[in-house]
């Protein structure tokens, strides 16, 4: 694929190979993955546990730097960027919502929504854009109540709620389906379609139900670290 | 099962560290304390002893017995009362020293066989008191021979000087008594042998003095056996004296209860009490034994803020293990593992720890005992003196006890752990609970106790100081009540914290930035978890500094009291001659004229820098304005030298010291009285005062000025009255020149007060005395007082106990904190995992870090200093009245020393700077993927 800045890619991935170092000798996690995804569109990376795609995943989402190659974001190289520029990337444009539930225990659902506005330094009366997150995913009548007192499906909505409060470009889900079962997944994957043609967010999500497959605008599927379509 | 245990006490090795420290401390505390009072309890009663011996110089251990005994038959009462005797010495389980027999015949009237009509007695008594001739050394003439009797029959006897002297015997003379008579009816013949003396008069053998002996002969022991005792003892009248001395170097501190306890079977159940002559010991051992109840007491409270302390460090700890270890735990029992496997597992894991602990922690306690033993001021040691440290079955016993103490607070939690599955657990942080001592106003409660100890000691601090002179055990709400204040400030404060953090959240609200926005939700949400931690910390402060103030206050005024009451350096009395009252003698102004020692030789002691000439009258009177006579001390001093000798502490008196000095030098006739004069008897300055010196002489001088204290003077001690209560009398002092008394009254025994150039150093004065061989009838010594407050047992053990405490907590307070923070961030990584994620900077997370630590321990420290500070405030003046002694003169200071505050705060500012350290490298070393296991491998 060529460098020139395409109007309609929100990401483009070139080339990116990832190796990591350990005691036991060197792995290869990724091997010259090359994809661009469309502004809007809800990309599924497809692959078996250990094929590669967290880490493709975490590239794009600027904590980790691929060992070659390079990841733009809107047109910008995310791999020129200082720690510090990372972070603001991060805080602005891009939502997380992690496997493993990761709200912060001391804040109830509305805090936790309302702390990502605080991170992306959104000031002012931001209370209507939390209740419309969490209306969004379907807790407006549990805004109050506090992670431990909620079930992993709704935990893991308000975490999905906080990536979109304050309009990030991208919103990157690692296996947020993982510990659901099959209706709370399919919920969860109609909730992301919904946000790219509501909210216009690019998300990218990382899942190896295949049943989930279908609802992707795009699917990038990886085999230890290589990419295979 | 023990291969589990092991593996998992590696695993949390720095958690189980701080635990095997915590046990350490513990098991050393709580052994030291039956270490440290056995010893000092030991040392304490030799000091008991010591005292009596060097005041009185009479040996305290003494039973006696006396029995009359009339027409024995076969002389058995005596061979029974013999038996007793020693019956008596192996049941009391005493060391004996010295038995003495002193058996005498009835008086019997006795004539010179030389024909002399000038001797001076009605009639002699034939005695016999055995080891004479050991301990006795001749004036003249010869100790009776070993046979006793001479050639003729006369029996051997020898006689004291004052026997010889009273009635005007003579060496080699025969006695033949009127009517006595000797088995084979021949009247009895003694022939004196000689006159004796003590060979030593320091030996406590000579209980029946020479001087007690003017109408008595004394004959050979085994004479008087045959000729009186026995088959002859019936046709006698004799007394029999024995003398039991025991030793009392040996004498332990359990003993002292058994022999106190078979003693008063002897003095009051056994058939030979009415025998048994009065003893000095037993009043010594009550005495000691009251005094030791008390120091038991005070060290025993004093201890227990530490003890508790050191549970809640364990208990703390483990606490912290097992949250972490919580999903381990629930896992492994929906696993199936059971409730008991997992109770012993951590049963197992606090048995392995608390022996290590007590194989450390005992010999450690040795050490601590020593610590005790060698405390000179509060964190100040001294090894001049150290305690013998002996291990007995009290000691195992405190050490088994603090085994099992800190086996229960480890495993205990795991019970209630060991029952949980995942789901219980996961119910279990889903719910939020208000503290038990919230919804009991437990903090309340406690200062509402406190607050009563306060308020009630207060009002009667005399009524205090009179039952600490009475020897009654003090309440021990007394000393509790300070404990019980701190801790329900400290509750007290833990209540209003949340609620002052919430405020300046609310307040600040629109401007936090997201990290400060972070550690606020997370303290008003979370702070409940560390109201542990923070209770630690404001204990652990307060008490620290509370503990500091104490013993710097009891010592410094106990010291500082002494120093005032001692009045110099040295004080020396000497003895002086009468002049000569022959015809040539001048006759000045009345008779006791007495010659005054050349005062200069004070010059040549070494290390003397001034000496000043003091007259003392104790006996003095002043005749009141009512007419009738109050007793009094009348001094005469030489106002410049005084001046330099003595010195009294600012702030005493209205005026400087010197002021007075000046007012009475200008005034010859001058004299500085007591305040009393003024407040209680209606003197004013310029009148004059009549005053009556000890030989009854009149002076009249003029009141210059009135002062409340004087070196040495006691306004109004507490003295004990005959029914046993104390109450306070008035002490009335007047100062005047001495150049004027002794122009009016010529020159009588003064005293000599001396000012050393180094105050510690008497060794030149002690030599001086011994090498001018110095008649001195009063000696004192500032150092050597100085030096048996700081020794006294209690104020000793006081300071130990205290200095101990506070570096237990010090320790205590540094490992808690750090520990406490460190697990609690570890616990959490996986959150600044996801802030990290979502864009947070390093600096941002650590800013948030930071606040944390801000709410909880900072506000804590500062919360323990202002505790600690008001505690002390409130509750030393209290307490030191317990301490003081009944002769406390000076008003209480408070001693807040600068430095033990600075040593606190240098090592709580150290945990801080540590505890940052250990953030920052925390932050820094945070990997982002890893926190949240994003990242593949």
């Amino acid at each position: 694929m060529d460098s020139k800045k395409n109007e309609n890619l929100m990401i483009e991935i070139h080339d990116v190979g990832r190796v990591f170092h350990t005691p036991s000798g060197d792995y290869q996690a990724l091997k010259c993955v090359n994809a661009g995804v469309r502004e809007g569109s809800l990309t599924i990376l497809k692959g078996r546990s250990g094929s590669g795609k967290t880490t493709l995943l975490n590239i794009i989402g600027a904590l980790d730097d691929p060992t070659t190659g390079r990841v733009i974001i809107n047109g910008q190289n995310i791999g020129g960027l200082s720690g510090y520029r990372k972070e603001i990337l991060r805080r602005k444009r891009i939502g997380f919502v992690f496997q493993s539930v990761s709200l912060m225990p001391s804040m109830n659902a509305f805090q936790n929504v309302e702390f990502s506005l605080y991170m992306a330094g959104i000031r002012g009366d931001h209370r209507h854009r939390v209740e419309e997150c969490l209306k969004m995913v379907g807790l407006g009548s549990r805004m109050h109540h506090m992670p431990a007192e909620m079930s992993g499906g709704e935990q893991q909505r308000v975490a999905i709620a906080r990536a979109l409060a304050h309009h990030p470009d991208i919103i990157l889900a690692d296996e947020p389906t993982a510990e659901l079962d099959s209706a709370m997944a399919a919920e969860v994957t109609r909730l992301f379609q919904e946000m790219t043609k509501k909210e216009g967010v690019t998300i990218v999500m990382t899942t190896h139900d295949v049943g989930l497959m279908d609802a992707g605008d795009m699917v990038i599927e990886l085999e230890n670290g290589v990419q295979i379509t | 099962m023990l291969k589990v245990t092991l593996q998992k006490i590696w695993h949390k090795k720095w958690m189980v560290l701080c635990l095997l420290l915590g046990c350490i401390l513990l098991v050393a505390t709580v052994v030291s304390f039956p270490l440290y009072r056995h010893a000092a309890f030991d040392r304490m009663i030799q000091d008991e002893f010591d005292q009596y011996v060097d005041e009185t110089g009479l040996w305290p251990c003494i039973d006696k017995m006396t029995v009359n005994v009339k027409q024995d038959r076969g002389g058995a009462t005596i061979t029974k009362m013999e038996n007793t005797l020693s019956e008596l010495s192996q049941g009391m389980g005493v060391t004996p020293k010295e038995r003495i027999r002193y058996y005498y015949l009835a008086k019997s009237a006795i004539h010179s066989t030389m024909n002399r009509t000038d001797l001076w007695l009605d009639g002699l008594r034939l005695a016999m008191l055995s080891g004479l001739s050991e301990h006795a050394k001749m004036i003249s003439g010869e100790m009776y021979s070993e046979k006793g009797i001479t050639e003729d029959g006369a029996l051997e006897v020898v006689v004291s000087q004052d026997c010889l002297i009273n009635n005007n015997l003579l060496v080699g003379e025969v006695l033949e008594f009127d009517n006595m008579k000797d088995a084979d009816g021949n009247k009895i013949r003694l022939k004196i042998m000689g006159v004796f003396e003590e060979a030593d008069k320091t030996d406590f053998y000579w209980q029946i003095k020479p001087s007690d002996l003017k109408v008595a002969a004394m004959v050979n022991e085994n004479v008087f056996r045959d000729y009186f005792l026995g088959e002859n003892a019936f046709r006698y009248t004799m007394t029999c004296n024995y003398y039991h001395l025991f030793e009392y170097k040996d004498l332990t501190s359990d003993q002292a209860d058994r022999l106190l306890e078979k003693s008063r079977y002897y003095y009051e159940e056994s058939s030979i009490r009415s025998i048994l002559g009065t003893n000095q010991y037993r009043e010594i051992l009550q005495s000691y034994l009251a005094k030791r109840t008390r120091i038991e007491a005070a060290l025993f409270i004093l201890q227990v803020p530490v003890l508790i302390l050191l549970c809640a460090f364990l208990f703390m700890i483990s606490g912290q293990m097992y949250d972490m270890e919580r999903n381990e735990i629930s896992v492994m029992k929906s696993r199936g593992g059971s409730s008991g496997q997992m109770f012993r597992l951590y049963l197992y894991q606090s048995m392995f720890l608390t022996g290590i602990g007590a194989a450390f922690g005992i010999p450690l306690g040795t050490v601590f005992c020593r610590i005790l033993g060698s405390t000179q001021n509060f964190l100040e040691f001294t090894n001049r003196r150290t305690l013998e440290v002996t291990f007995d079955e009290s000691v195992w016993r405190y050490a088994a006890f603090a085994i099992l103490g800190s086996i229960l607070i480890m495993t205990l939690p795991a019970l209630k752990h060991s029952r949980l599955t995942i789901v219980k657990l996961k119910q279990s942080n889903a719910l939020k609970k208000t503290a038990l001592w919230e919804k009991l106003f437990l903090d309340v409660i406690l200062l509402g106790i406190s607050l009563y100890g306060y308020y009630s000691f207060r009002q009667n601090q005399d009524t205090l100081a009179g039952q600490v002179m009475e020897g009654q055990s003090l309440d021990p709400l007394l000393y509790a009540s300070s404990s019980l204040f701190i801790l329900g400030m400290g509750l007290l404060f833990l209540r209003i914290q949340p609620w002052v953090i919430r405020l300046i959240y609310v307040l600040g609200k629109r401007f936090w930035r997201p990290a400060s926005y972070a550690s606020f939700v997370e303290n008003i949400k979370n702070g409940r978890k560390q109201q542990f931690i923070m209770l630690f910390m404001i204990l652990t402060i307060s008490l620290g500094m509370y503990h500091a103030v104490v013993a710097r206050t009891i010592l410094q005024n106990a010291e500082d009291n002494a120093k005032y009451l001692e009045t110099a350096d040295i004080v020396i009395k000497e003895v002086w001659n009468r002049m000569p009252t022959g015809p040539d003698a001048q006759a000045v102004s009345g008779a006791n004229q007495f010659i005054e020692p050349d005062i200069s030789r004070y010059s040549t002691i070494p290390g003397v820098a001034q000496y000043t000439k003091v007259y003392v009258d104790e006996l003095a009177q002043v005749n009141t304005q009512d007419g009738t006579k109050a007793s009094a001390t009348l001094l005469g001093i030489h106002t410049r030298e005084y001046g330099q000798i003595t010195e009294l502490e600012d702030g005493l008196l209205a005026k400087a010291y010197y002021t007075y000095l000046n007012e009475l030098a200008q005034e010859p006739n001058g004299l500085l009285v007591s305040a009393n004069f003024r407040d209680k008897m209606g003197y004013k300055v310029g009148d004059s005062l009549q005053y009556t010196e000890q030989f009854g002489r009149t002076l009249t001088g003029k009141i210059v000025d009135f002062f409340e204290y004087w070196p040495g003077y006691e306004p109004a001690p507490l003295s004990m009255q005959a029914d046993g209560t104390t109450q306070r009398t008035d002490n009335r002092m007047v100062i005047a020149n001495i150049a004027t008394l002794q122009k009016d009254l010529g020159v009588y025994p003064y005293e000599v007060w001396i000012k050393l150039q180094s105050s510690d150093n008497t060794d030149g004065v002690y030599t001086w005395i011994k090498d001018k061989n110095i008649h001195v009838s009063k000696f004192r010594d500032r150092s050597r007082e100085l030096q048996k407050v700081v020794q006294d047992p209690l104020l000793q053990g006081t300071n130990g106990v205290l200095t101990m405490g506070f570096i237990v907590t010090i320790i205590l307070c540094a490992v808690g904190y750090l520990i406490y923070w460190i697990m609690s961030i570890r616990s959490r990584e996986m959150i600044f995992g996801v802030l990290r994620a979502c864009g947070m900077h390093k600096g941002e997370l650590f800013h948030m870090l930071i606040n944390e630590q801000i709410f909880s321990g900072v506000l804590s420290i500062f919360a323990g200093i202002g505790i600690g500070h008001l505690t002390s405030r409130m509750f030393v003046p209290m307490l030191q009245t317990a301490y003081a002694a009944s002769n406390q003169v000076l008003p209480m200071k408070l001693i807040i020393n600068q430095m033990d505050m600075n040593r606190l705060y240098i090592v709580i500012a150290g945990v801080m700077v540590i505890c940052l350290l250990v953030l920052l490298l925390l932050v820094l070393k945070l990997n982002v993927t890893k926190a949240l296991k994003l990242g593949e491998e």
